[in-house]
């Protein structure tokens, strides 16, 4: 029978190791653990998202989340570890372009991103999207017999779409069930409107980023004013895009709102600091 | 399409999927032997409670495994939503006293208590559910024939009891008459006989 409670140093055995897992990114570099060596405390880049962490990934409409979650699985699953992908929004074979094109652009194996991306496809059946017991039961079908050791869902949001009041007990649910299966995750969140757009609040409020645990938030801005314009250096109607750690209950992070560029290869690039973008910018006269 | 695109595997269909009305109709069945069983319900003249703890039994199992909400499970009961928020806020500890015979009628507040602690019993089981045929692939249908037989049953239980109660039944290939003639009686449990039934069968 489980027991109810533990001393701390029960759990010594059972403690996580703290490694990244490689999102393909400059983010890898963004979350860190702190080393002793010798009487010194050094900053030490963990390599990636924390290994069992469950990571929300929220943004606007076509603020890049999911290109980044597709990024994720194609850096991992080149590196032989078993994806299990979740599309709740785009079907299946849109999916297969999109990493096509990634793996391409990123030189990567593709095949072997062939052989190790197993995909749910959640947006064409609604059994999947109304029955959480359904989809996990697949869920775990995969999980046991494909060993994965990554899961995205894209989008969580799809899974209590028009029923937000639920969003608690449903994403709670499915990150005990990633937990339960030691599974490192990714779930993707839906911003509504009336959310502010750099915040971790996503669709079904602050539900998802309480839960789990961290939060990434994208955001873009279009240059619509000479200020702003000026300021980035930016021609009006251009958009910038930015990136930054909310917050990560697991391990140390950076904290500054990062900019980011979708390559046309469709692929994160994340650039430089925003403060250090718009300083170094306020340098130079280029303008692009 | 070409190759490739043939060897990334998508599932598009779950692999299996929640069986809601078996969870609910046990939840039912767990609710009236939480009452006292069937037989007691008629002896009080109370089988009018039976339709509210069908939907009581439901409208849990909807909200616990399909995360409905209280309108959706309103809509598929064909209740209103504010029987769903009775049933679902029900006090499980007036339901104690409910038990206890304090209480003398069920309406949703009562019925909800009592599913939904019923709902804690079941998934608290941790049983499974084994269809017919599976039963047979794992060769152990004849245990399911025997336990249906001796449902009833007064133990300890004689061979001549037995017997009548096992009559034209055959057990691996066996008749079960020549199986009970090698056991030994009487027999304390159902389990008794079904682990006795499978060493004389091995």
């Amino acid at each position: 029978m489980e027991r109810e409670f533990y001393e701390l140093g029960e759990l010594e055995p059972k403690a996580v190791k703290l490694f990244g897992i490689s999102t393909g990114t400059k983010l890898d570099e963004m979350f860190w653990k702190v080393e002793r060596k010798g009487d010194r405390f050094i900053k030490k880049p963990l390599g990636g998202i924390p290994f069992l962490s469950v990571i929300n990934i929220t943004g606007l409409p076509d603020s890049g989340k999911s290109v980044l979650a597709e990024q994720f699985a194609v850096v991992q699953a080149s590196r032989d570890y078993k994806i299990l992908f979740v599309t709740v929004e785009s079907p299946a074979n849109f999916l297969y372009t999109s990493m096509k094109a990634k793996a391409e652009y990123l030189g990567l194996d593709f095949s072997k991103v062939l052989k190790n991306i197993i995909v749910i496809d959640a947006s064409m059946n609604d059994e999947f999207r109304e029955n959480p017991k359904a989809l996990m039961d697949t869920m775990a079908y995969v999980i046991r017999e494909k060993h994965t050791n990554n899961v995205i869902i894209d989008s969580i949001t799809g899974l209590y779409e028009h029923k937000e009041v639920m969003a608690r007990q449903i994403v709670r649910v499915f990150f005990n069930f990633l937990k339960k299966w030691k599974q490192t995750g990714i779930f993707i969140s839906q911003k509504r409107s009336a959310q502010i757009a750099e915040s971790a609040e996503a669709a079904g409020g602050l539900a998802v980023a309480h839960i789990v645990d961290g939060t990434i938030v994208l955001d873009k801005k279009l240059i619509t004013t000479r200020w702003d314009s000026n300021m980035y250096r930016m021609p009006v109607g251009s958009v910038l895009r930015t990136i930054r750690i909310d917050g990560c209950r697991l391990t140390g992070h950076d904290s500054r709102t990062w900019i980011f560029e979708i390559t046309p290869r469709g692929t994160i690039n994340i650039i430089s600091p925003l403060e250090e973008y718009i300083s170094k910018r306020a340098g130079g006269s280029s303008v692009e | 399409m070409s190759d490739e695109k043939e060897k990334m595997e998508v599932i598009s269909s779950p692999i299996s999927t929640a069986d809601v009305d078996h969870l609910a109709e046990r939840v039912f069945q767990e609710c009236i032997n939480m009452l006292g069983g069937l037989r007691r319900l008629t002896y009080y003249r109370n089988l009018t409670w039976l339709p509210s703890l069908a939907e009581a039994a439901y409208a849990v199992v909807l909200k616990g495994e399909l995360f409905k909400t209280n309108r959706e499970i309103a809509k598929e009961l064909g209740i209103s939503e504010q029987t769903v928020k009775n049933i679902l806020q029900a006090d499980e500890k007036e339901v104690e006293r409910f038990i206890m015979g304090e209480v003398e009628k069920v309406d949703e507040h009562k019925a909800g208590g009592i599913a939904k602690l019923a709902y804690k019993r079941v998934k608290k089981e941790k049983g499974i559910f084994i269809k017919e045929e599976e039963l047979d692939v794992l060769g152990i249908a004849w245990a399911l024939i025997v336990l249906v037989r001796l449902k009833g049953a007064d133990f300890p239980l004689d061979r001549e009891e037995l017997k009548t109660r096992l009559k034209g039944t055959t057990i691996k290939g066996v008749p079960a008459e020549e199986i009970i003639e090698k056991m030994k009686f009487p027999v304390k449990s159902p389990a008794e006989v079904l682990r006795q039934i499978r060493e004389l069968t091995e």
